[in-house]
């Protein structure tokens, strides 16, 4: 930090600002190196043969590298079908988030209607309130229609939330109120004025809210964690999770090596898609992020 | 509630439809009803019901079986006076003491250092903080349990090299609760220098080209230019990072159960242990008052970031 601290005397502020000194370098290369070094160790050590990965963590040996983890996780955890039942809650639960937040917030933005403040305020009022409050009284409505271990219950509950309505409330109201007005003089009835005229305005912010919910949708784990009770419904974070539970529960010899080893498969495995989306699509990422974080 | 709400159609004519088309005026009544009503229908079935349901569970002695008695604030004057509600409420208090200051300076300096635009490899640096963000919650709470494992874990076998001695990082009551911290400080840091950074980048560089002439030091512009202009965003983030750790349980729910000893059962996580035993009541009044507890920090950090004004 001192470097940062003490220009040297008559140097003018622009030449200053332009040399980020030796110490910002440091800085930012230790941050980055704490960030990435759990993930690359990771995706590393799961190709070590399993009891190198408890004997010698640290060890570092191309030669000795194989898929066994990967193989004996293929058969001893649910990963194909935690992964299918991600995707297809990914898709309903995706596509009902990006049309129906939008038509809403397009709503509130751009009519007049009774009860509307009203509405939007209680919207509001529950961004503000922790998803745990609702758990229990979710799952026994579970129960009671029947919908445990179902898509339903893992794609419905949170699919339009309140913080997609606020955030393409907020989008669409800078949509100016002429090109609306121009669309209905041309004949265009109110929904074809969403569907063609808002909805392509507005595709910056259509994107980050696709990121973001892609993301969430991906890691969430509480809701489908309480939802589901079998192998064959499990989302692949809930089907991850399961493993940890092994690992606490059989802490001795070479099955904890096998488990540890399965895991570290596992978890890379979950983390790559996610991670090469993010790469590609970094732009709409940090958007969805900035926009996203207005949640609070 | 709703429905009625959906089918009424407003007797004051909509703003805006005085320019438009007469035939379209009945449509256009009716439309904003017909657009939000998937939305009213999700937002009643899924979060007013279960409010109000968990409000009515709190004042009763339900277990999820048989009739509800209704027992008035028994369940809240039993958590008041229970001291493992507020040993929980402690172990969030310490994590967010561990968590929140660290964040928000170590990510300050971050986002004023990314935020010089003739640093070199600005982008790739922005990119590999968000890979903590992106990277799942359950995969790198998992890693987290073996890196920091007291036998075999990397973490200790770094130490040992450094010639000192293991620690119990998971399995000690002194060294659980900064390890669980680490984990939210990794998984959420690159968030936060994100955030800050789009508070920095709408200041002035005037002001600081200013303040250099008039011979102010670097970190004296970070603390009389840049703190105070970014009181609301970092008033921002800490709102939002309160919200977060008081709420947290994931992370102790994969990682550390609660233990060792009950040193890392955090509000969230001690609310959930209510419902894993079936006492709903509760757990329903535990979790109204994480609400107040909630909201209150909340207001509290709001006013004192403006009082400073």
């Amino acid at each position: 930090m001192t470097a940062v601290i003490s220009p040297p005397p008559g140097v003018r502020s622009r030449v200053r600002r332009s040399r980020p000194s030796i110490t910002s370098h440091v800085f930012l290369t230790l941050l980055t190196l704490a960030f990435l070094v759990p993930v690359v160790w990771t995706i590393v050590s799961a190709f070590k043969p399993a009891n190198d990965i408890i004997a010698d963590p640290l060890g570092f040996n191309p030669a000795t590298f194989n898929f066994e983890n990967y193989r004996q996780m293929f058969t001893d955890v649910p990963i194909a079908s935690g992964f299918l039942n991600t995707t297809v809650v990914l898709v309903f639960k995706g596509a009902i988030t990006l049309f129906f937040a939008p038509l809403a917030g397009y709503a509130f933005a751009k009519y007049d209607f009774r009860f509307k403040n009203l509405l939007f305020g209680t919207v509001l009022v529950t961004l503000m309130l922790p998803i745990i409050v609702l758990i229990i009284p979710m799952l026994l409505e579970m129960k009671e229609l029947g919908w445990i271990n179902t898509y339903q219950a893992l794609i419905l509950p949170g699919s339009v939330d309140a913080f997609a309505i606020f955030w393409m409330r907020q989008v669409i109201s800078a949509v100016p109120d002429e090109l609306l007005d121009a669309a209905r003089v041309d004949g265009c009835g109110e929904f074809g004025i969403f569907w063609r005229v808002v909805l392509p305005v507005i595709r910056p912010g259509i994107a980050g809210l696709a990121v973001l919910t892609v993301m969430n949708i991906y890691n969430d784990f509480v809701w489908p964690v309480v939802v589901t009770t079998t192998d064959r419904m499990q989302t692949l974070q809930v089907v991850l999770s399961t493993l940890a539970q092994n690992i606490s529960g059989n802490k001795i010899g070479a099955d904890y090596a096998h488990v540890t080893g399965e895991l570290l498969a596992a978890s890379s495995i979950a983390l790559l898609p996610l991670l090469i989306v993010f790469i590609v699509l970094q732009k709409h990422f940090i958007n969805g992020i900035l926009a996203g974080s207005v949640k609070g | 509630m709703t429905v009625t709400t959906a089918t009424t159609v407003s007797p004051t004519a909509p703003r805006a439809s005085q320019r438009g088309p007469r035939g379209s005026l009945l449509r256009r009544r009716s439309a904003p009803y017909l657009f939000i009503l998937p939305f009213i229908a999700m937002f009643a079935a899924f979060t007013i019901y279960p409010l109000i349901f968990t409000f009515r569970l709190s004042f009763t002695n339900w277990h999820g079986e048989g009739a509800a008695r209704w027992i008035g604030w028994d369940n809240y004057t039993y958590l008041l006076s229970n001291p493992d509600f507020w040993a929980s409420l402690a172990t969030s208090g310490v994590l967010w003491l561990l968590i929140v200051p660290t964040q928000v300076i170590v990510g300050l300096v971050a986002a004023v250092v990314l935020n010089n635009a003739k640093l070199k490899a600005r982008g790739f640096y922005r990119t590999t903080f968000i890979v903590p963000f992106v990277t799942p919650l359950v995969a790198i709470a998992q890693i987290w349990i073996v890196v920091f494992d007291q036998n075999y874990g990397a973490v200790n076998s770094l130490l040992n090299l450094l010639g000192l001695p293991d620690i119990g990082w998971l399995t000690t009551t002194t060294w659980s609760k900064p390890t669980l911290a680490l984990l939210f400080l990794w998984k959420t840091t690159g968030f936060a220098v994100i955030i800050l950074l789009s508070g920095l980048q709408s200041i002035d560089t005037t002001l600081y080209e200013a303040a250099s002439m008039d011979g102010a030091t670097r970190i004296r512009q970070l603390w009389s230019i840049t703190v105070p202009l970014m009181r609301r965003t970092i008033m921002f983030l800490v709102v939002l990072q309160t919200l977060a750790v008081f709420q947290m349980f994931a992370e102790p729910y994969v990682v550390t159960k609660g233990g060792p000893y009950g040193s890392t059962t955090t509000a969230g996580l001690y609310l959930y242990n209510h419902i894993t035993v079936a006492d709903l009541g509760t757990g329903a009044a535990n979790s109204f008052l994480l609400v107040i507890v909630v909201m209150a920090l909340s207001l509290f950090f709001v006013r004192l970031l403006r009082a400073r004004d």
